[in-house]
């Protein structure tokens, strides 16, 4: 196992980075009967380390033992019949699914998974945990249309089911959804926090740590909690004795958007810009979602850029970015992204740039 | 008495006129005996390709018998009236032939006149300047094309022709056209022009010099399958001269060509004079002539490509040149057209019928197919184009089959042949499109002769419509004419139809009217490509007319583009298209602002088109094509684009899917406590890079595993631990140029060990090199192995945990076991069972707490115990087997009840094969054997074996006749399940030698890899018949064993 799942917190108890939430929902779930929930944060927060702790708090240690499903639902949907297939994780207490990998039939989904559940209501003799968990997975993959659908059901099952929403960014919830759950806001770790879940790892593995290294890859991980431990496993890999200045291998989609930055400065032509476009596809066919390489090929270009375009350089990327947001939003993004909107988007990382060199001021001096 | 030969004369007259040299090669590489020659062209050809006169047949006899008996004169009478038309046409050429001679049609500006020399094929091109010449030799080209030349000697048609050239000032249309070939002038006005000016003659298309000629070459390459070896003039030679000229290749004077003519010539008489003095001579060698003759011919056979496929935009001339030159070949034209009937079934039998019978009419012309507009109807179209395949590809099937009977058939009269084919094409087919790339033609594409009809030159359009709209007496200027027929694209048809229009209406055509109302424009959608085409490039003509009114222009190019875009429809292709294009594009655009506002365009239209399809809200797509037009007005230049169908959307979206799926089914692998938190996004952005480097550590020495020290073990275990967790492990694959680009060390071998699934390729684009360290292949053998063992242990625990559920007692069978066996040492099998069994129970009684170093450890230290034991051990084998074979003792007897006549030769290799020490190796290293009493004692065991064959298993496991599960792995990981109950089976190993017979109930092979392993065997009757399906079963590889109930 890799130290990522290998120290991956199974309690609320062990959590170490957001241990104040942890404390949190210990309390509320031990005091009182849990509401909905809808966790949001960046990804590689531990949003759901937290929430698999606090089912196995709710639960027992059952709730780890889960078995994987391959469910097909056979859905009347008035005209026709539609035949689904997901795969659910499920215990005997809760059920996990992405009802976003449906695509445009994640409303039934929803509706169906909720109504099944409610159907076998787990029987308890004491009277406790009569309910069952649904743990939703990329809500704000979700469409409108399910979230409409997911709002009503919430409602009418709520003394059987409750919901742990689990997604990135809270603003692509609707605001009906996100006033029925309690807002767990899970932010990414600082980087105080990463060194110190190191440490505990190295100590756990009984290596030594150089602070100045754990540090070094706590800067280098994005605020990802999983990136820094993955790094730090790398490079206990690749060399042991650590070093303070040892090299840290980088993630390679951000070389190759490196390469492209540097592609973009290097010269502005169409004919560059056949080539960056063609480069941008490989990141896209490589699964690396348009929305983090946009992210990430601004940060290269920020740091190359004159000051007076970085701004517009700036507002360039922050439309395209809700371009394809909106995209995203409305239309669950099953699709590869259509390679018009990813040239305009490259397109449009360039027309600073081209200003700024008809302008008095050349890029490169 | 001069009769016929000046007929033939004047044929090979007209014939030259026609631009025809196959008709009539006048010198044929052997001389043939002149009275049999004519005999056969009289006899077959002449009827075929003119329309027959009566009277001459009846006379042929006649003229045969005249021939031969003044063969002598004969000779003169060919000398004599041999020379003056040449003469004739030389005055014609000479005078002309100062001012512009050219082998290029291209080079002469206005009308030419294609002349081409009878002895090399050569050909030039001759200005005509004088509308006398041009008047005469049209003259000669419709009486000569009109067949009505009977009786008229040729020194009175050319007093006539001299007369008409003298008389050319006058009003001629009316007078000159003798005979029938042309309607009369009250017919005029009730025909449309259209028909009326048809062109009837070779000469007379305005289509592209070079397309005619290919089209002419590939129907005369029909000659020899349809009308046999008749035709002379279809000889090699004049084929080579046709495709020389449709290749223009050659640079020979045009002085020199008449003269070789003109020497030619009289070598030809001269031939013909010898050949018919030595007539006994050539007639006792008739036949072998005949048969090279016949040779030859086949050597030209019919064309490789059996269809036509003649293609372009509409009036350009398509169906016309189909026409005039299957007509000017002697064919007989059938046309189905789009308006006809094209069901499968009925365009079948249409086609058969003209394909394969010859008509009992009159007209026993044989028969060529137009298929006009095949692309114009999608469904009933298709029919046609499926006859036409099945044809084809039968005659490609019987092509081979048909060799040899051609061969036997080759001495036999000609005629013959043509009933021997039967679905197969035996005439030629034309078919007719107007657009190439219509997916209902995308198999006839392949196959067929595909020629793209281009714009004929507006000088050569404009002088046409000159030419009528005289003849029509109608008033125009050329410079009408010239707008005209760049408003129309050159169609003709639309040009003639505009031009009638006005005359009834007593209007003059002005340059106005043409961009008014007036001139309809044809509702045409065009090609893809067309239209990408036309976004991408100015248009010339349009730019010359800037300097009339550069607002109404843009306007006009405006409303054009608009209406082409809208008519094509299509509107993501377009954008595709131009989307894929444009960077390709070579425009001055020095600030790339171009360039962004081209590309915003493109946003904007897929924005546009997301939204439509979202909201389904059809009718905002009119707003598309302004956005192509902004591109066209932005990047368009004059010279030609060159472009590609956007084939990278659909092959990008492929690879995208691809790599989700790789990634789906490998996540689904994964236990669940891993792929809960792994998502394609954190998956790609966080964890596959590091992920690679953990899992190709560089320290990891490539040396044996007994060589690795305690820590290096450590670490190798963590890697099998992390791989087993995340279901990987590596596979074979054939060295790929793209991975091994991706490592540093590239093994030359053919096949590498690569990741399954092949999560390396998540990092792999093109154009990057990344600096992975990439595991040396004997470390990645080890890997695989580790891994295996690793995962089928797990899988075991799983198993015999899942199965011990209601046998706690097991736990302390187990433990008994295990103490009773350290004690007796004496009992090899049971003690390396036994070993087996600690490893496998060490783990098991620690289960949850799931450290797999620890596992490894155990099974290490209990593989170098074994080792140790090993030496003794081997002694002891045959008599520990022994002890145990009372199994196989009591077996036997049970089988000899059943089956009776097992030989003993057999019975004694079974014996031989039993006495065999049951060894299987693990790991190359230690044997182990199958612990047969152990299984006997034990209530319920698992173990592990590897590679063993099903065969084997049973055969072991049945000697205690268990009832038992088997779960068995082989090495990829699928797994079948044998449920033995108990009945006799022949177990046979590969050679189908019989091993053992075993008594089992009932063999249940579930499999998963859905491979041959559904296997159900019932009663003891069918094993015989069944054996070999056994044998691939039970020769599967198992790896692990586990019994769940013994009796």
């Amino acid at each position: 196992m890799l130290w990522a799942d290998k120290y991956r917190p199974k309690t609320l108890d062990q959590v170490i980075v957001h241990q104040d939430i942890a404390q949190n929902l210990k309390k509320l779930v031990t005091e009182q009967d849990c509401p909905h929930l809808l966790f949001y944060g960046p990804p590689g927060s531990g949003k759901k380390t937290l929430i698999m702790a606090l089912l196995r708090q709710v639960f027992g240690p059952g709730a780890e033992k889960v078995k994987v499903e391959n469910k097909t639902w056979k859905i009347d949907a008035g005209s026709r019949n539609i035949d689904l297939e997901l795969t659910t994780l499920s215990s005997a207490n809760h059920v996990e699914l992405s009802p976003s990998d449906a695509g445009f039939q994640d409303r039934y989904v929803v509706r169906e998974v909720i109504k099944e559940m409610a159907k076998n209501r787990p029987i308890d003799t004491k009277g406790k945990r009569g309910f069952k968990v649904l743990v939703l997975n990329e809500v704000d993959k979700l469409s409108r249309e399910a979230q409409h659908s997911l709002r009503r059901t919430m409602e009418k099952y709520s003394a059987s089911c409750r919901l742990i929403l689990c997604c990135n960014s809270s603003s692509k919830v609707t605001e009906a959804i996100r006033s029925r759950c309690l807002n767990i806001r899970i932010n990414s770790p600082t980087e105080e926090q990463i060194v110190k879940v190191l440490e505990f790892i190295a100590k756990k593995e009984g290596l030594q740590l150089p602070s100045g290294f754990a540090t070094r890859l706590a800067e280098k991980s994005n605020r990802s909690l999983r990136r820094a431990i993955l790094s730090f496993e790398t490079c206990r890999v690749q060399q042991y004795p650590f070093k303070d200045n040892q090299a840290i291998p980088a993630m390679d989609w951000e070389e190759f958007v490196f390469e492209i930055a540097s592609d973009i400065m290097q010269e502005q032509s169409p004919k560059r810009l056949f080539q960056v476009r063609g480069k941008l596809y490989e990141l896209l066919l490589n699964c690396v979602p348009p929305v983090v390489v946009l992210k990430r090929l601004l940060y290269e270009l920020l740091k190359r850029l004159d000051a007076e375009i970085k701004h517009e350089v700036c507002h360039w990327a922050a439309y395209y970015v809700s371009i394809s947001f909106q995209i995203l939003f409305i239309v669950p993004l099953v699709d590869f992204p259509s390679p018009l909107e990813c040239s305009a988007q490259a397109a449009y990382i360039q027309p600073p740039l081209i200003r700024a060199n008809s302008g008095p001021v050349a890029l490169h001096s | 008495m001069h009769i016929p030969l000046p007929e033939e004369l004047e044929l090979l007259e007209a014939n030259y006129q026609d631009l025809d040299p196959p008709e009539q090669d006048p010198d044929p590489p052997e001389p043939v005996p002149p009275d049999s020659l004519p005999l056969e062209i009289n006899g077959h050809k002449r009827p075929r390709s003119d329309t027959p006169k009566s009277p001459i047949d009846v006379d042929e006899p006649q003229f045969d018998e005249k021939r031969s008996r003044i063969v002598d004169n004969d000779d003169e009478d060919w000398l004599r009236y041999s020379t003056p038309p040449p003469q004739a046409r030389d005055d014609a050429r000479v005078e002309v032939e100062e001012k512009f001679v050219s082998r290029y049609a291209s080079e002469i500006d206005g009308d030419c006149l294609p002349v081409t020399a009878p002895s090399g094929g050569d050909r030039v091109y001759v200005k005509i300047s004088s509308s006398g010449v041009e008047e005469r030799v049209k003259k000669l080209d419709v009486r000569a094309h009109s067949n009505s030349l009977t009786s008229e000697p040729i020194d009175a048609l050319l007093q006539k022709v001299e007369q008409e050239a003298f008389n050319k000032a006058l009003n001629s249309s009316s007078e000159g056209q003798s005979d029938r070939s042309l309607p009369e002038k009250p017919v005029v006005h009730e025909q449309l022009w259209v028909d009326k000016y048809a062109p009837n003659s070779f000469t007379e298309l305005l289509s592209d010099e070079q397309t005619n000629r290919e089209v002419l070459l590939w129907l005369k390459q029909w000659d020899s399958c349809v009308f046999g070896s008749e035709i002379r003039s279809t000889s090699e030679e004049v084929l080579s001269a046709l495709r020389r000229h449709s290749t223009i290749s050659q640079n020979k004077k045009q002085n020199d060509s008449s003269f070789t003519r003109k020497n030619r010539g009289n070598r030809w008489s001269n031939g013909n004079f010898r050949n018919s003095n030595n007539l006994e001579y050539e007639n006792s060698n008739s036949k072998g002539i005949q048969d090279s003759w016949h040779k030859k011919t086949r050597s030209t056979g019919p064309p490789e490509q059996k269809v036509l496929l003649l293609c372009g935009p509409p009036g350009l001339g398509k169906t016309t040149l189909a026409h005039v030159a299957a007509k000017h070949c002697g064919y007989h034209v059938v046309e189905v057209n789009a308006s006809d009937d094209r069901s499968s079934s009925t365009i079948e039998n249409k086609i058969l019928d003209v394909v394969q019978m010859n008509s009992v009419m009159a007209d026993s012309r044989p028969k060529c197919l137009v298929i006009d507009e095949i692309d114009g109807a999608l469904g009933d179209g298709k029919g046609a184009v499926e006859v036409i395949l099945k044809m084809v590809s039968a005659e490609r099937k019987s092509n081979t089959a048909k060799e040899n009977v051609a061969k036997e058939d080759q001495s036999e009269k000609i005629s013959k042949k043509k009933g021997r084919k039967k679905a197969s094409l035996l005439r030629p087919v034309i078919c007719i499109c107007n657009d190439l790339y219509a997916p209902a033609l995308r198999s006839l594409r392949q196959i067929a002769k595909v020629h793209v009809f281009i714009q004929p030159s507006v000088s050569r359009v404009v002088s046409r419509l000159k030419h009528i709209c005289n003849n029509e007496s109608m008033k125009t200027s050329s410079i009408a004419l010239t707008t005209l027929a760049e408003y129309t694209e050159c169609d003709i048809r639309s040009c003639l139809n505009t031009l009638q229009f006005l005359d009834k209406k007593k209007e003059i055509l002005n340059v106005m009217d043409i961009g008014s109302q007036v001139v309809g424009r044809k509702d045409m959608s065009r090609s893809a490509f067309d239209i990408w085409k036309e976004i991408f490039q100015k248009r010339k003509t349009k730019r010359l007319r800037n300097s009339v009114s550069s607002s109404s222009n843009v306007s006009n190019e405006f409303d054009f583009l608009h209406s082409l875009i809208s008519n094509r429809g299509d509107y993501d292709v377009i954008f595709d298209g131009i989307h894929e294009n444009i960077l390709q594009l070579q425009y001055h655009d020095p600030v790339m602002l171009k360039t962004v506002k081209c590309l915003d365009c493109l946003g904007n239209s897929d924005l546009m088109h997301q939204y439509i399809m979202r909201t389904q809200q059809m009718p905002l797509y009119v707003y598309q094509p302004p956005l192509a037009i902004t591109v066209h007005r932005l990047v368009s230049q004059i010279q030609k684009p060159n472009l590609e169908w956007p084939k990278s959307y659909q092959r990008y979206r492929n690879a995208f899917m691809e790599k989700m799926d790789i990634f789906k089914s490998w996540h689904s692998k994964i236990p669940p406590y891993i792929s809960r938190h792994l998502s394609t996004e954190s998956f790609v952005e966080d964890s596959i890079s590091p992920l690679l480097h953990i899992l190709s550590p560089p320290t990891l020495r490539p040396v044996a595993l007994h060589l690795l020290s305690a820590k290096e073990k450590n670490d190798l275990a963590q890697l099998v631990s992390a791989m087993v967790s995340y279901s990987l492990t590596y596979k074979n694959t054939k060295s790929d140029p793209l991975l091994n680009n991706l490592g540093n060390e590239v093994s030359h071998d053919v096949s590498t060990l690569s990741f399954d699934p092949p999560i390396n390729e998540f990092i792999t684009f093109k154009g990057y090199r990344s600096n992975h360290y990439v595991l040396a292949l004997a470390v990645k053998q080890v890997l695989v192995h580790e891994v295996e063992k690793q995962r089928i242990m797990q899988v075991t625990i799983g198993k015999s945990e899942h199965l011990a559920d209601g046998y706690k007692e097991n736990m302390d069978l187990a433990g008994e076991e295990d103490s009773k066996t350290e004690s007796a040492k004496t009992n090899n099998a049971a003690v390396s069972a036994k070993l087996i069994e600690k490893s496998k129970s060490l783990p098991y009684s620690r289960q949850c707490n799931p450290s797999t170093s620890t596992v490894l450890t155990t099974l290490d230290s209990s593989r170098s115990s074994t080792a140790s034991v090993k030496p003794k051990s081997s002694g002891d084998t045959k008599k520990s087997f022994r002890s145990s074979s009372s199994f196989f003792d009591r077996f036997r007897k049970l089988s000899g009840k059943v089956s009776q006549d097992t030989d003993n030769a057999v019975q004694k290799a079974t014996v031989e094969r039993d006495s065999l020490p049951l060894l299987f190796k693990f790991n190359e290293s230690i044997n182990y054997q199958l612990p047969l009493d152990y299984f006997s004692s034990a209530g319920f065991r698992s173990f592990l074996c590897y590679q063993l064959p099903l065969g084997r298993v049973l055969q072991m496991l049945l000697k205690g006749r268990f009832e038992c599960v088997i779960s068995c792995y082989h090495r990829l990981f699928c797994y079948l399940f044998v449920i033995v109950e108990g009945i006799y089976v022949n177990v046979l190993d590969a050679k189908g030698i019989q091993i053992h017979q075993m008594f089992i109930m009932c063999l249940y092979v579930h499999g998963d890899a859905a491979e041959p392993l559904s296997v159900q065997l019932e009663k003891d009757g069918t094993w015989a018949r069944r054996s070999v399906s056994l044998t691939t079963v039970f020769s599967i590889p198992i790896v692990a064993v586990t019994i769940c109930r013994s009796k």
